[in-house]
């Protein structure tokens, strides 16, 4: 950002102050917002009260259906307030679910688009193997939706995306960032408590943000647009995104492109952040999207 | 009747002394300036068994380069030191116990060296003299321990030995003024040698030896608090001490303490003390260090001025464009003083207020639990009603006591905490940790922080507890337990007796005070994260890197 508008900075209303209803409430349109699948619905986790751990009657996962800039549209959140926002058999099963119904939707010639907001640790270490086959769950309706329409992904919050949802939110059709938010597949402390700390220092957050960092994965179109915590500002770049409509070739289909950039990358000698390869030839400009 | 006359006296033996050890220390030095490389060499030279020695650590800044160099001298050549250290920060300032260097220490504060000096006492690697609070310590070193030599930090020095100690001045001019006026020798590292300093801290004629560190002196940014993690609890406490005590007592001067509670205050006065017309009526003068959650208040006209005690990273431009408000020197920076601010802030301050981890049944308020000797810093200094004070203020004169004939006003002391800590551990106790502590220490008297007495004001979740209108010790405890919660002070509480209290005014609730709960939510915090500080300062306040998600 290069002379901020701070008087902006402090006018908004920040979106991820907002809890996961909140959040995907203020997506959708005024009033046209309803909640599936609900906490009165106690679809609760059965794993975690064994082990201790309270559970919570919506599992994390809000899932609302409603109206995108006049539109059909879903959004799911999902609660990083809750288990760092893991993902877990129930919590998992309503994100593919939601995704299926959407996808049966569009091929009953009713468009619907969906939006996920992925504030998420990873799978949850509690559910262990159930948690990770929902996330293949939620990858596979994920593919099948975006066929039809897109599916954004939205980053918005320190806590950012790793693990199992990180992969979803690979596939998505576009995916939108702050500043704050981060992508990565394994987090920092995973990376520094397998590999040591001379491969990954958890604590250097200049260093977890040049790398994870929204601005690093915009830069080096790993995601799409770099929008600030603002309510309104979120609102806007995801109905652009949507209108945008479904591409010819997704991110995650241009493998030669990605393969290309990794090859490039000499691990013996590995390249500053800064350094790393900018959009390659074919990928969609920076903000397009 | 001839006088009984001492046999001939040497009246000059500490200003031949230092003679000597400077004479030691020349094959190392060149004029003031210690050849770097040969510090240890230097530090080793100068020192002789038994010294008492200061290892210049504050409760920000460390003189880590010239700790090293102490924690490596040959025990069989340097031994018994008496060290004296306000804050023990660094492994280096116990290693030099370990290594058999130092054997006697006097200290304030052991914050993040807390459990190994709890062990190292155990073992006798250690023998304190005393936990002080910051002033007291450094006020022994004009009266009964005066030391033999200083080890200092500076930012820079010329090569007339004059000292610009910058933003984080702390605690340097203090040692040194008792080490040169008392024929010690003062040493000094410093991060940088210049043909000029930007202003003269500390005058080069009490200086005598400089290194140049080879790298710049550990800093920590203590005083930094993420409004991210400020939650529910904290703001309706912030809203309660707001309503409660300052609004009450029409507090204009004051100190915080350093913790999410007081920071959540910082952060509400900008919206909620707004929203009651507050602004020009309470918090107009502050003793406190730059706290980075303080710019939203700053900014919206709330604060006339603020001393410091030290400085914090990240806060050196905001402070320097804020010259009306901070305390600056001729150069633009920051020019902190913690003897000073301390002073000020014990008896210049109307209102203490400051976080605890234990209270007891009768108030008394420690941060030493068990396995832990983390001393005391400051707070005892300002969290008592200082006797020696004799102007009047109105929140000051609210707490009078006495007959007409000495009648006089009392300091606000405050407490806050939640009633449970994380991880459901009760923050009221029956007997406080540091009993225990004592005990096993050998200390003489138990290392309570704020002694219940001194307490005038408790704050909870659960409410407000005016201590100072207790009649006796047993309704200070029947207050005490209203507002304690389910720890188990709290459970005895008798609730017919609570809304007596609560009529005789010796206890409010959130609703005795006009504090709707539901509104405590991050909404009504002035900044709710890092960014936000930035925002507020127009950019110019610089958060350390541990601070950034961006």
């Amino acid at each position: 950002m290069t002379a901020p508008d701070w008087e902006a900075l402090l006018g908004r209303t920040s979106f991820i102050e907002l809890d996961a209803r909140a959040r995907a409430g203020a997506l959708l349109d005024d009033g046209t917002a309803r909640e599936l699948c609900g906490p009165f619905d106690h679809l609760d986790s059965p794993w975690l009260e064994p082990q201790g751990v309270v559970p919570q009657s919506d599992d994390g996962v809000v899932v609302v259906r409603g109206r995108l800039d006049g539109r059909p549209a879903v959004a799911i959140a999902i609660e990083q307030a809750f288990q760092g926002g893991g993902i877990g058999e129930v919590s998992g099963v309503k994100i593919a679910s939601a995704l299926s119904l959407a996808t049966r939707d569009n091929r009953d010639g009713i468009p619907t688009s969906a939006v996920l907001l992925l504030e998420s640790g990873g799978v949850r270490l509690q559910e262990a193997n159930l948690g990770l086959a929902t996330v293949a769950e939620v990858c596979s309706a994920v593919l099948e939706l975006r066929a039809h329409q897109p599916v954004i992904g939205v980053i918005a919050g320190a806590l950012g995306c790793f693990g199992g949802m990180s992969i979803a939110a690979g596939l998505c059709t576009r995916l939108i960032m702050t500043a704050e938010g981060r992508l990565g597949l394994n987090g920092p402390e995973v990376i520094e408590s397998e590999a040591g700390l001379a491969e990954f220092d958890a604590s250097d957050r200049t260093l977890i943000w040049s790398i994870d960092g929204g601005a690093q994965r915009v830069r080096t179109a790993l995601a799409d647009a770099l929008v600030l915590d603002d309510v309104g500002a979120l609102r806007s770049a995801v109905i652009e995104a949507v209108r945008q409509g479904v591409p010819g070739e997704h991110r995650s289909q241009r493998i030669g492109e990605l393969r290309a950039r990794v090859e490039a990358v000499d691990p013996a000698h590995p390249p500053e952040p800064s350094g790393l390869a900018a959009p390659a030839k074919g990928a969609p400009p920076e903000g397009d999207g | 009747m001839a006088r009984a006359k001492a046999p001939v006296r040497d009246w000059t033996r500490r200003r031949t002394a230092k003679r000597e050890r400077l004479a030691a220390v020349r094959p190392f030095a060149s004029g003031r300036i210690v050849d770097a490389a040969r510090t240890g060499d230097a530090v080793q030279a100068l020192l002789r068994p038994g010294d008492r020695v200061v290892l210049e650590g504050d409760n920000q800044k460390q003189a880590d380069f010239l700790a090293e160099a102490l924690a490596a001298c040959d025990p069989d050549v340097v031994h018994d030191l008496h060290l004296l250290i306000a804050s023990i920060s660094l492994p280096e300032h116990l290693d030099v116990f370990e290594h058999g260097v130092a054997r006697r220490l006097d200290f304030a504060y052991a914050g993040p060296q807390s459990v190994r000096m709890a062990q190292l006492l155990a073992d006798g690697t250690v023998e304190v003299g005393a936990i002080h609070t910051y002033v007291e310590l450094y006020a022994r070193m004009f009266v009964d321990l005066i030391p033999d030599v200083a080890l200092l930090c500076a930012e820079q020095a010329d090569r007339d030995g004059n000292l610009y100690t910058g933003a984080n001045t702390e605690d340097t001019p203090t040692i040194a003024e008792a080490t040169a006026f008392s024929d010690g020798v003062t040493v000094v590292q410093v991060n940088e040698l210049v043909d000029r300093v930007p202003r003269v801290d500390i005058p080069g004629d009490w200086v005598d030896l400089i290194v140049e560190s080879p790298r710049p002196f550990a800093l920590e940014p203590l005083f930094t608090r993420d409004p991210r993690h400020i939650g529910q609890v904290e703001i309706l406490m912030a809203m309660l001490a707001i309503r409660g005590i300052y609004e009450r007592h029409a507090v204009t001067t004051l100190n915080h303490g350093i913790g999410f509670d007081t920071a959540a205050v910082e952060l509400l006065l900008p919206t909620y003390g707004e929203e009651l017309g507050l602004r020009g009526k309470i918090c107009r003068h502050w003793t406190l260090n730059p706290h980075p959650t303080l710019i939203p208040a700053i900014e919206s006209g709330w604060v006339e001025s603020v001393h410091c005690f030290g400085g914090e990273p990240g806060m050196e431009r905001y402070v320097a464009a804020r010259p009306d408000v901070f305390f600056t020197g001729p150069d633009g920076s920051l020019r902190s003083n913690r003897v000073l601010c301390q002073l000020a802030g014990q008896y210049a301050v109307d209102l203490f207020i400051g976080s605890s981890l234990q209270i007891d049944a009768d108030a008394n308020s420690s941060t030493v639990t068990e396995g832990r000797l983390t001393g005391f810093g400051g707070a005892p200094n300002m969290g008592h009603d200082p006797h020696g004070r004799r102007h009047a203020s109105p929140a000051w004169l609210g707490l009078r006591a006495g007959e007409p004939s000495a009648l006089r006003g009392r300091k606000l002391v405050a407490q806050i905490t939640q009633t449970f800590r994380a991880g459901g551990v009760p923050a009221f106790v029956e007997t406080l940790d540091a009993v225990q502590v004592g005990t096993d220490a050998g200390m003489p008297v138990p290392p309570v922080m704020i002694y219940g007495d001194d307490v005038s004001h408790l704050v909870t979740e659960e409410g407000v507890a005016y201590l100072y209108k207790a009649a006796g010790p047993a309704e200070r405890r029947e207050a005490v337990a209203a507002i304690a919660g389910a720890t188990p002070v709290g459970r005895d509480a008798d609730e017919r007796r609570v809304e007596a209290l609560r009529r005789d005014g010796l206890v409010a609730l959130p609703e005795d005070l006009g504090v709707d709960i539901r509104r405590a939510r991050r909404s009504l915090l002035a900044a709710r994260s890092i960014e936000d500080l930035v925002a507020w300062s127009g950019g110019l306040y610089d958060p350390p890197a541990r601070f950034r998600s961006w």
